[in-house]
């Protein structure tokens, strides 16, 4: 990447995680530094902190050229920070790095290395600090996403990413996307890879997840293996439940119907008929429910392509195939 | 069979104007050509059809290296004979082995090949989707890269077009393929596709099909719906004919279908029919599917209430508990309905713009103006 005319932007989301941007800033640009390329930092704060806003303020004042520094009225979260601070760049690279200490900083080059073959590059900490409850945890965590994505991903959590620009152009980021943003872009067609580095000394977790981080997280996952897999055919996902509701339901009725024809049981006081005929229902409903999702997706299907680009090889470039008038004329005259 | 006629909707006029815009955005580095030799700004559409060939020949490539030059000589010695215009556009499905690199080569030598790049492997839907969106002519025909589609065909489809239809479709009275695993579930399908989609074709899995563009752009084609193409386009409402083709036993590759598409087809067909009959009538739809629990309900409610009322013994509680249930899941089922209305009033899928310019009445009625077929 040794291309002169090249640029890097630098998006850093400003959460409620976040050490002193100052210092933060001086050891990026040593690692940034070192791959003699232009760059610029968008420091997006997601929320009112005035103390990450005075640092900044305080960086642009002191003279550090290439600085933006945006400011959202609440916490969207940090998938919409990336793309607030995206409209502001103008980099053909995107870095997006955290406000805090988490990577070595001189292996930024590395991640950056990583797009002259690949459009996504992810960090992935290696080797990783943290015992063995951590780590299992870990494990069972990027398992659990590699069941419903079908990516074997390492470390979701490592908010070092570089991408060309054109990445973030396709991709539109809501939630807490920016964690998968590996899958969705390889979903659109993008070459993803994981690039290892270096834990920073000073990265330490702090506290425990709590169990609605946990919860986000897991519908997050749910939601991209949905996006990924059935966007363009929801009767596909809404259909296997609805059959597999109605299936059980049929089997339950027939049960109970058999048993009521040839071992005389009564059936009208079995609470288990009204329970057959609720999870019946239920198939019924996930079924109306996947019709209308395909009714959502023809009524907008002008502006879902299934595809996404799509290039066009033709030689000679200028000029195309074209048939002669004085040909044309010939050929009508000879019929 | 369904006849266009002569259409007088108000909404004609805009859609003709949708058209040609349509056209002139296909058309885009066509007009730059055309500024390019005459200096000026070329987006008038009547230029445009001037320059576009007659005919597009669509063929979407996966994994097929031995196949695509194969398929590019015989497009040549079946085209070259009928003496028109045409265009032949090569998508690769994201091949994984050297079909791009070899489709690349063959296009270096020949203009009239063009060929779409996808950056993954999107499906076969997709592939055509994105031919069709780039192709310029006039009639497009799609194939299959396997070579198991003739394309000494096309001349047939082309006649068969010039007649009047708008879509031709082809039908492999001699299906070169295994029996059971393709040919039974593949007559299966097919009977069943045309019951419930009233679209009369016996073999909807042909690839090779004639198209007037201006029919099959209206249509949109996502997810797998290849195989639905006609029964999707007679939302159009257009002219379908099919006529017999022929089909050769796969001679290099590997076949890229299996037996296990029966529940995907089963529920595709479904799709086909919600969309392509009831989508402007979702509630009615709706209405209709809920009518069988309408009336269980209504059967056990009344069955449990006479029972009570004749034997005077207790209400049966689970009997009158289902009654109630499928009731409430019949007004649930409408109120979906309810919904789906909403959801097409919002959407910009309307019936209307469906309708395809073929005869125009001027104020006087006298003068009949049709666009070159």
């Amino acid at each position: 990447m040794s291309d002169r005319n090249q640029k890097i932007s630098v998006i850093v989301p400003v959460g409620r995680r976040q050490e002193d941007l100052r210092e933060l800033y001086a050891e990026y640009c040593s690692g940034l530094n070192a791959l003699r390329i232009s760059y610029e930092f968008v420091f997006v704060l997601d929320g009112p902190y005035r103390d990450a806003a005075a640092a900044v303020t305080e960086l642009i004042d002191s003279g550090e050229p290439n600085i933006v520094m945006v400011t959202l009225n609440r916490s969207f979260g940090e998938s919409t920070a990336i793309m607030a601070g995206f409209e502001r760049c103008s980099g053909d690279v995107i870095l997006t790095l955290p406000a805090y200490h988490q990577i070595q900083a001189e292996d930024i080059s590395k991640l950056v290395a990583a797009l002259e073959t690949k459009d996504v590059a992810v960090g992935w900490r290696w080797p990783r600090k943290g015992g063995v409850i951590e780590r299992l945890r870990r494990s069972v965590f990027h398992g659990f996403v590699a069941r419903f994505t079908g990516m074997r991903l390492h470390d979701l959590g490592c908010g070092a990413r570089a991408m060309k620009s054109a990445v973030l152009k396709e991709l539109m980021l809501y939630g807490d996307q920016h964690r998968l943003l590996a899958v969705l872009a390889s979903r659109q067609g993008f070459s993803v890879t994981e690039v290892e580095v270096r834990q920073s000394d000073r990265d330490r977790f702090e506290g425990v997840y709590r169990p609605r981080e946990y919860a986000h997280l897991v519908l997050d996952v749910f939601t991209v293996f949905f996006l990924v897999r059935f966007t363009k055919k929801p009767l596909r996902f809404f259909g296997m439940l609805g059959v597999s509701m109605f299936g059980i339901g049929g089997l339950l009725v027939l049960y109970l119907v058999l048993e009521r024809l040839f071992l005389n049981q009564p059936l009208s006081d079995r609470p288990a008929l009204l329970l057959s005929a609720l999870v019946v229902v239920l198939g019924l409903q996930l079924f109306a429910l996947g019709l209308l999702a395909e009714l959502i997706i023809f009524t907008h299907a002008r502006h879902l392509k299934d595809y996404q680009g799509a290039q066009i090889i033709q030689y000679p470039r200028a000029e195309l195939p074209r048939p002669t008038r004085e040909a044309r004329v010939e050929k009508t005259a000879a019929r | 069979m369904i006849d266009l006629g002569v259409r007088r909707d108000p909404a004609l006029k805009k859609n003709n104007a949708l058209n040609i815009r349509r056209k002139s955005q296909a058309a885009d580095s066509m007009s730059d050509y055309a500024s390019a030799r005459t200096g000026t700004i070329a987006r008038i559409p009547i230029q445009m059809s001037e320059l576009s060939p007659k005919l597009s020949v669509i063929v979407p490539f996966y994994n097929e290296q031995d196949n695509i030059a194969r398929m590019h000589a015989a497009l040549l010695e079946a085209l070259d004979p009928l003496d028109i215009s045409y265009e032949m556009l090569f998508v690769d499905d994201g091949s994984k082995d050297s079909t791009l690199s070899i489709a690349i080569e063959l296009a270096q030598t020949d203009p009239r090949l063009r060929v779409v790049k996808f950056r993954r492997n999107y499906g076969q839907t997709a592939a055509m989707a994105a031919g069709i969106e780039h192709a310029r002519g006039e009639i497009l025909v799609t194939m299959d890269g396997d070579l198991q589609n003739d394309p000494a065909d096309i001349g047939n489809f082309l006649a068969k077009i010039d007649e009047g239809y708008d879509i031709v479709v082809g039908w492999r009275f001699n299906r070169q393929d295994k029996l059971v695993s393709r040919k039974i579930p593949s007559r299966i399908a097919n009977r069943l596709i045309a019951r419930v989609t009233g679209v009369p074709i016996t073999d909807n899995g042909c690839s090779l099909k004639a198209f007037r563009a201006t029919v099959i752009k209206q249509v949109p084609l996502y997810s797998e719906m290849h195989r639905f193409i006609p029964a999707m386009a007679s939302i159009a409402g257009p002219r379908i004919a099919e006529i017999k083709v022929r089909h050769h036993p796969r001679r290099f590759g590997k076949s890229k279908y299996g037996l296990s598409r029966i529940y995907k087809v089963l529920l595709d067909l479904l799709v086909i029919k919600t969309l392509a009959s009831f989508a402007a009538r979702p509630l009615l739809w709706f209405g209709l599917l809920s009518a069988p629990l309408l009336i269980a309900g209504t059967v056990l409610l009344s069955y449990v209430f006479v029972h009570a009322a004749l034997t005077g013994a207790p209400l049966s509680l689970p009997i009158a508990g289902c009654g109630i249930i499928f009731l409430t899941c019949a007004f649930m089922m409408i109120c979906s309905g309810a919904l789906g209305e909403l959801v097409y009033y919002l959407g910009d899928m309307r019936g209307h713009e469906f309708a395809v310019l073929t005869q125009q009445l001027r104020r006087s009625g006298a003068s009949v103006e049709t666009p070159a077929p």
